[in-house]
């Protein structure tokens, strides 16, 4: 005699009972097991070859919502037959629509299934609709009834008329069907064996409970031995979002690195996003197709700045005290005044210039949602992310840029090499653009940065030289996640983000 | 950032050397003028060129006078010289003052034009009114086939309807109100002369049209062609210094291919202002201190080193002591405002690959701003609490802020240019991104368990940017069981664990359920709203589990725990 656990014992006999094959659900209703666990109970069984588990497929058709009204009202095409036979068998399209009461979006169908079906023409000289045969009853027809009867139906076992009717009805999406897997359990001729044999149920426990525990009764069962390989349902843990999780590591290394994290605001002033960094107020970037700019109010205040808005004012027309030439224009303070959503974070950099807590020698980044009139597409956002900073420093050279920069590359970034190329910014005289290789992906620009104008340090009360650099963060965090397509960065998909491996 | 179309072998012509095939190294050159390709073709390249400042290089004669020069092959400042007076003299109407004052001229004489050069000194042309002309708002440029023009000229007014001529590639006479009208060049510029009574028009002796400035010339006279020997430029503008160097950078160009330059006389009859002779070809002289360039660049280059990547950068050197150096600047650089940008020329010049990387050793200290701080303890307490964090845009509508929130709209932060209008607004709160994403996923596993931390803006008089960033948290719960109390428990998980103590009052919320609503009070502060999703909203999202939600202010909940 076979020592089973309680659920294998209970399964094997209720298959003994039904003759050696049963579907699963059979053996939940005479077992009294659940459903889980008489699943366990058979793969258990399977893997000591007492039983088989045969997997059957089972198409299952029901109506769709649309199914559904023709199977109460009729399908369009019998609504008009009936309507026109009432009129004679012949009537203008236009009346028998309407009285068989279409809506103008399934009059077309009506139409084309009448002529498919043959059931009737229209007569193109007078637009008449004319029957050429009253049909019987038809097959999709037939199986609209049924489903609207019974609910759903089995397509296997239908008979060929019907299966046709089905792919039919299908097509017009009338129904939807689906398969769905059901298993059957098979006594293997060892099973059967051991099952007349006899069975003895092990007396074995399979949820511990605290009673159990406590009473020690464990002591005297013996702990079911469980399936360790069977599926489990899914646990969804909480995550960080993995754009921002890459964000934060970046914060943690540039943290590192010395640097102190600054901000700004998201609506700011022309004054910082633009006027302080020396562009011109004709300057083609602030346009209306680069910068978004603020429906109402249209100003903001500039009072704070009078002191500092005096000096940009005079540096943008003659170049003030800089010993620059200026841009030689008119300077408009209302044009500064101006409101925008941050286009980029280098108005950050230009704010903290003139904070009062600025340290030198100092290292500020930030990181920030910048703004751009712009559509979506794989390469586009309207809204992105940049990380800046800045480094002050009596001594600071062009050589000191270039230091920073690679270090970023390798460190921030790994890269494998890195390369430097003259580049422009209206803020920073000499410009580098950063390039970088890395295996795999080829050369790629990472950054753009420089030293600040003297006509925009100067105008701020800064002195030393400042060295300004960003990096194209929403680029790096592709490369590292392997997403081509920019729009992932603000995906929709919570399958997508659940499945993301956090690296 | 223009990008100029350039045939190769017109431009390998000028150069007088092969530009490399293989597009690496192509950029690699087109580096020293800060160009990089972005299609290349055999016969045609594009070129971006990044400095919307410097308008010398954006045509194919003056990358080519660049390039010569950063290759070694000529350097130095190259000299361009007015050989004589053309006998071109103009006179500016005193009406012109408010409407488009400054006209300058020059004469190019035996100029070596073929079809590719045509072409290219029209596409320069077209580049120079784009960007530094700002779409012919400030400058704009006219050519014509001298031989065909009568002086003196006059540059004066027309009403609309007064005067008409054959616009260039037309075959019919159009007055000036018919050429904004039916003209592409009309239509597209229309908007600068609108505003004014009469328009600008340019004639010459015979009462010939040249042109209507700055909309479109004659097809009669201002038309070039490789016939053409003698070129008379003209350029008008709003902008007397921008005029002048617009002027001198199409006179330069048409010089590299072979012209000899002559001057005009242009007679203005404002108030202070008499008579002007173009095109100014000066040199201009700027002290350049060796220090500085050494303190800039960080490497101790030698006076004689200087020296050589100055003259490959095509300056010329009019003094030069241990100390000074005397900069010739030659008159196209229009870009040149500051001696830090002859530095840059000369690292550039030197190569900036060249350069051995230092990292600065500066003793500072690295930290997170305390909003940063606190924001990641509220994100680590969500996280814990199992759920899955999300990001979505700070733009959206106020159909997704109110409408389908089951709200009345209310005025919020809008862009005034937005180029997709369901991102015209600001979000003032979080929760309805969070049911939009919700929206997205009704096919995915449930329980659905989200939130984001993030900016939220809205107006705020008092302050200098006239509206307030907030920083708000939303989380939102669904499952087929989801409700007020499991939202509630997560609430209390979360202010518990940073020490805060909070009370709900009752209130009514359109997108929550009556009597299932509470606002979030702490220390009597209104913290923000708690509530189970209302159906109207869930139906609005096509949503079909029950959802519950709350949404609190983070910098409000910052201070708060500070105290």
């Amino acid at each position: 005699m076979v020592e089973l656990p309680e659920n294998e014992a209970k399964t094997l006999l209720a298959l003994k009972e039904a003759q050696g094959r049963l579907d699963i659900k059979g053996i939940v209703d005479k077992s009294g097991l659940a459903d889980a666990a008489v699943m366990r109970a058979a793969l258990s069984l399977e893997s000591k070859r007492l039983v088989k588990i045969v997997e059957k497929k089972e198409t299952r058709v029901s109506l769709t919502k649309e199914g559904m009204t023709y199977a109460e009202k009729g399908l369009p095409e019998r609504r008009v037959v009936t309507v026109l036979e009432e009129m004679g068998g012949e009537a203008p399209v236009e009346t028998v629509i309407k009285s068989a009461g279409l809506e103008k979006d399934s009059l077309v169908i009506a139409l084309g299934w009448l002529s498919r079906k043959g059931w009737a023409k229209i007569e193109k000289k007078d637009r008449k609709l004319k029957l050429v045969k009253t049909p019987s009853k038809e097959a999709d027809e037939n199986l609209l009834s049924l489903l609207n009867e019974k609910g759903s139906l089995i397509v296997e076992v239908l008979d060929e008329e019907l299966k046709n009717a089905v792919s039919v009805l299908k097509r017009r999406k009338l129904v939807k069907v689906n398969e769905q897997i059901t298993r059957e359990l098979e006594l293997t001729d060892e099973g059967w064996e051991q099952a007349k044999k006899g069975i003895a149920v092990a007396e074995e426990i399979s949820q511990l409970t605290p009673e159990i525990i406590v009473t020690g009764k464990w002591r005297q069962k013996k702990l079911r031995r469980y399936n360790i390989q069977a599926p489990v349902a899914r646990t969804w843990p909480g995550k960080r979002h993995p754009y921002l999780r890459f964000l934060d590591e970046l914060k943690r290394k540039l943290v590192s690195l010395g640097f102190k994290e600054m901000a700004g605001p998201i609506v700011e002033l022309s004054l910082f996003n633009c006027d302080a960094l020396f562009m011109p107020q004709d300057h083609p970037a602030r346009e209306i197709h680069d910068m978004c700019f603020l429906k109402e109010p249209e100003h903001g205040n500039l009072d704070k700045y009078q002191h500092f808005l005096e000096r940009i004012k005079q540096t943008h027309e003659d170049g003030w005290k800089t010993g620059s030439k200026g841009w030689g224009y008119s300077f408009s303070m209302l044009e500064a005044a101006r409101l925008m959503l941050r286009s980029q974070t280098t108005a950050a950099s230009a704010r903290m210039l003139i904070n009062k807590d600025l340290e030198i020698p100092g290292k500020y980044f930030s990181v920030a949602r910048c703004f751009r009139p712009d559509v979506i597409d794989r390469t586009h956002l309207p809204e992105f992310n940049q990380v800046e900073g800045i480094i002050l420093g009596e001594d600071l050279t062009l050589r000191d840029l270039l230091g920073v920069l690679e270090r970023f590359a390798l460190d921030i970034a790994e890269v494998d090499k890195v390369k430097f190329r003259p580049d422009y910014f209206p803020f920073t005289e000499p410009s580098v653009e950063l390039v970088a290789y890395k295996k795999g992906y080829g050369w790629m620009e990472f950054g753009g940065s420089g030293i600040f104008r003297p006509e925009v340090t100067l105008p701020l009360g800064v002195e030393v030289p400042v060295l300004a650099w960003g990096l194209g963060v929403d680029r790096l965090f592709m490369m590292k996640a392997g997403i081509d397509d920019i729009r992932s960065l603000f995906s929709q998909d919570l399958a997508w983000i659940r499945n993301m491996v956090v690296v | 950032m223009p990008t100029v179309e350039v045939e190769r072998e017109d431009l390998e012509s000028l150069l007088g050397f092969k530009l490399p095939e293989e597009e690496d190294r192509l950029n690699e050159v087109l580096a020293y003028i800060k160009g990089e390709v972005k299609t290349s073709g055999e016969e045609e390249l594009h070129i971006e060129l990044k400095d919307s400042n410097r308008a010398d290089v954006w045509g194919v004669e003056g990358i080519a006078r660049a390039l010569r020069g950063y290759l070694g092959v000529e350097t130095g400042l190259k000299d361009y010289r007015v050989a004589g007076f053309s006998g071109v003299k103009v006179h500016v109407d005193s009406r012109l003052e408010n409407i488009r004052p400054y006209i300058a001229c020059t004469v190019v004489k035996g100029v070596k034009l073929t079809d590719a050069a045509i072409r290219q000194i029209m596409h320069f042309q077209d580049k120079m009114d784009q960007t530094y002309g700002r779409s012919r708002r400030k400058t704009s440029i006219g050519l014509y086939d001298f031989d065909l023009v009568d002086p003196p000229l006059r540059y004066g007014v027309a009403k609309p309807t007064e005067v008409s001529f054959v616009p260039l590639d037309f075959d019919e006479k159009l007055t000036l109100e018919e050429i904004l009208e039916k003209h592409p060049k009309g239509i597209e510029y229309s908007h600068i002369v609108r505003k004014f009574p009469v328009w600008p028009i340019f004639k010459d002796s015979q009462d010939k049209v040249l042109s209507f400035p700055p909309i479109i010339n004659s097809n009669d006279l201002g038309k070039v062609t490789a016939q053409t020997k003698n070129v008379l430029v003209e350029v008008t503008g709003t902008a007397y210094e921008t005029v002048l160097r617009t002027l001198t950078n199409v006179t330069v160009a048409l010089a590299d291919r072979g012209g000899t330059i002559y001057s005009a006389k242009i007679h203005y009859s404002y108030d202070g202002v008499s008579e002007v002779t173009t095109p100014n070809l000066d040199v201009q002289k700027l002290d350049l201190d060796v220090g500085y360039v050494r303190k800039v660049v960080g490497i101790n280059l030698k006076l004689s080193e200087i020296k050589v990547l100055l003259e490959k950068a095509r300056y010329g050197i009019a003094e030069a002591s241990e100390s000074k150096i005397t900069v010739q600047v030659p008159c196209y650089r229009v870009d040149v405002l500051h001696p830090i940008d002859v530095v840059e020329d000369i690292a550039i010049a030197y190569d900036y690959n060249k350069i051995q990387p230092r990292w600065p050793q500066l003793i500072t200290i690295g930290r997170l701003s305390s909003e940063e701080d606190f924001r990641n303890i509220i994100r680590e307490l969500m996280v814990g609490l199992g759920f899955q964090e999300v990001l979505t845009y700070v733009t959206t509508n106020p159909e997704v802020l109110f409408t389908k929130m089951n709200l009345k709209p209310e005025k919020v932060v809008e862009i005034a240019n937005p180029k997709i209008v369901s991102m015209r607004s600001l979000r003032n709160w979080l929760l309805p991104n969070l049911m939009e994403f919700l929206s997205h996923n009704t096919h995915v596993e449930y329980p659905q368990k989200i939130f984001e931390v993030g900016y939220c803006v809205i107006h705020d008089e008092k302050r200098e940017n006239k509206t307030r960033d907030v920083e708000k948290l939303a989380c939102v719960i669904t499952h087929s069981n989801a409700g007020f109390t499991e939202a509630k428990s997560i609430l209390e998980a979360l202010l518990t664990s940073v020490g805060l103590k909070y009370r709900l009052e009752e209130m009514e919320f359109g997108s929550f359920i009556a009597g299932r609503t509470g606002r979030i009070l702490v220390q009597e502060k209104d913290l923000g709203i708690i509530g189970e999703i209302h159906p109207q909203v869930l139906q609005n999202w096509g949503l079909e589990n029950p959802a519950a939600a709350f949404e609190i202010d983070v910098s409000k909940m910052q201070q708060l725990v500070r105290k």
